[in-house]
């Protein structure tokens, strides 16, 4: 641990305290993630195992890198590159503006991590503001897969408790076993209005039914017409039907059509409608990216 | 977990040549012939395999946790750890890695015990020696030793790919599949990319059900010679076992193989949770002596 000079609490993780820290030879800034191990049964939590996993094997741009892994007695540090903040934090310096550039460029990157992500057959699954670090040159990289996975085929049966409720889909509020990439393009979707909104977030639901409830107010409620088989998940449970009254223009009125449309192709109910990131990339919003983006 | 072989740490870092395989267990191959390292690793291949399935996981945890072992002693001797301890170890490890979920301690331990005492009694006497928090301590150096490369990709994937696309029934699937689970007990793993040993795999089992699937082959777009090379390696494997008298020569053997310094000297307590050890089970990782790292 000598090599790293420890200088303050970041925060907490999945599964231990995040510092930042001074590399003493380089004076490389980075975080180290302390892995708790707990007396019980685990051994080297199964859940830092999967950020390890994932990390070692996800070289790429938009996606967190993992420097080194530490041991020392009974502890185990991960050295991830240092980000000067979250997304959540950035949200709290703005008082409520965003350059929609800003808005743009964070979009497509956080897409473009879900799209390695995904063509590596891995969840993220836990997508949140929180997770998605910036840096003082305006990138963006997914953290926090300490509950992501890789997904083989056949996909079956995964642990339900696993997105923060705010973001997650309404399959998977129905208690959905079926996870697929749709899981994370529903959460970029509310990701994408909460910045269009300078960090209001799109569903703030207090539990499952609110939380349906706010987003079938907004996209009216599914039918076995838009959602075929949607009654036979296992948590299902009928929903008065509500018809959209506010239109997305009113959602997020500083969006620009093309994003308002891209956003509801994000925001479809029925997971197998959702746009996947490749296709999301590809969308006409993102027609006017600046180069410099677009190869960052 | 799936994803690209080609950007994996296991191509990487972990595909090594015979050259370095034999450069790395240089201190160990003073002590033992070549073909006694072989047959150690053949005990403890199998050795895992009745581990891991006492404890009912899936063959790819036990293949996953078999690479692992391997990988262990390729960076270190047997004196740094003891091959009975690292062999749970590493299917405690795998069985997180490969998302089979946490093996509890008390079932590892007692499934230690018990397979020892049922299974290899002519060659450890005593009870199973270790404890749970030797495992997780084990796990740590495991851990650093692989340099946390922890997802491998084994042959069996491309196999089941490959056996569809030749449009076969099952038996061919079955045969190569169990050739698959021979070649845990060769190198071939930390050698080749998992899609030639399938191939190998293949290649073995049409021969051995006499198939002719020349045509299929041939049409691989593949380097034939990589392929030779590992079916012969499965076939040295095959011909090594034909006299390999397993209880007889293992006792003998590993009374030469090279030991930790301090071993747990008292028998556990049946509980999993005992005492921390008083001094620790791993020894210091040390240079074999006369190897200068490049």
């Amino acid at each position: 641990m000598q090599k790293y000079e420890r200088l303050e609490k970041i925060g907490e993780g999945t599964y231990g305290t995040v510092f930042k820290a001074k590399n003493k030879e380089t004076q490389e800034i980075v975080a180290l993630k302390r892995v708790r191990l707990d007396d019980d049964d685990e051994g080297v939590p199964s859940s830092a195992l999967r950020e390890v996993c994932l990390l070692k094997e996800l070289p790429h741009k938009n996606i967190v890198r993992l420097h080194d892994v530490l041991h020392s007695e009974k502890k185990l540090t991960l050295v991830f590159e240092h980000c000067d903040q979250d997304l959540k934090k950035y949200f709290d310096s703005l008082n409520g503006e965003i350059d929609p550039d800003v808005v743009q460029s964070f979009m497509f990157q956080l897409l473009r991590g879900l799209s390695f992500c995904h063509s590596n057959n891995i969840l993220h699954r836990d997508l949140k503001p929180q997770n998605l670090l910036i840096n003082k040159n305006g990138e963006l990289k997914l953290a926090d897969f300490g509950l992501a996975r890789a997904f083989g085929i056949p996909v079956r049966c995964y642990s339900a408790e696993v997105v923060t409720l705010w973001y997650r889909p309404p399959d998977v509020l129905f208690g959905a076993k079926l996870y697929t990439t749709s899981i994370d393009m529903w959460s970029a979707g509310c990701i994408f209005a909460e910045l269009a909104n300078a960090g209001r977030p799109l569903f703030p639901g207090s539990d499952v039914d609110d939380q349906l409830k706010r987003i079938f107010k907004l996209l009216g409620t599914p039918t076995e017409d838009t959602w075929p088989n949607m009654s036979k998940l296992p948590e299902y449970k009928a929903f008065p039907i509500y018809h959209p009254a506010t239109s997305f223009s009113q959602v997020v009125p500083k969006l620009n059509p093309k994003g308002r449309d891209l956003l509801q192709k994000l925001l479809v109910c029925n997971p197998q409608g959702r746009l996947s990131a490749d296709e999301a990339m590809l969308h006409s919003y993102f027609q006017d990216l600046p180069a410099h983006i677009g190869n960052m | 977990m799936a994803g690209k072989f080609w950007s994996s740490s296991q191509f990487q870092q972990w595909i090594l040549d015979r050259q370095d395989l034999l450069r790395e267990r240089h201190g160990d191959l003073q002590i033992l012939s070549e073909e006694e390292y072989h047959k150690v690793m053949i005990f403890f291949a199998n050795f895992i395999q009745s581990l891991g399935e006492q404890l009912k996981v899936k063959q790819q945890v036990i293949a996953t946790a078999t690479v692992y072992f391997k990988r262990f002693y390729v960076r270190n001797s047997f004196k740094c750890v003891d091959p009975l301890l690292l062999a749970p170890t590493c299917i405690f490890l795998a069985s997180k890695v490969e998302e089979f979920g946490v093996i509890s301690n008390s079932r590892l331990i007692s499934t230690c015990q018990a397979v020892v005492k049922n299974k290899y009694s002519h060659v450890y006497t005593a009870e199973f020696p270790y404890r749970i928090n030797h495992v997780l301590e084990c796990e740590f150096y495991l851990l650093e030793v692989m340099d946390c490369c922890l997802v491998l990709y084994h042959a069996y994937r491309p196999l089941v790919q490959y056996v569809a696309d030749i449009g076969q029934e099952n038996d061919l699937l079955s045969t190569a599949w169990k050739v698959a689970n021979d070649s845990l007990r060769t190198d071939v793993a930390l050698m080749y990319p998992p899609h030639q040993i399938a191939i190998a795999c293949l290649h073995i089992a049409c021969v051995i059900l006499q198939k002719d699937y020349k045509t299929w082959f041939a049409e691989l777009n593949v380097d034939f010679e990589k392929i030779l090379e590992i079916t012969r390696i499965i076939l040295n494997l095959y011909e090594l076992c034909k006299n390999f008298d397993e209880k007889k020569e293992i006792p003998q053997i590993l009374q030469k193989v090279p030991k930790p310094k301090t071993q747990p000297s008292r028998p556990p307590s049946q509980g999993a949770d005992g005492q921390p050890p008083a001094q620790p089970v791993v020894q210091q990782q040390q240079q074999p002596q006369g190897l200068q790292q490049p």
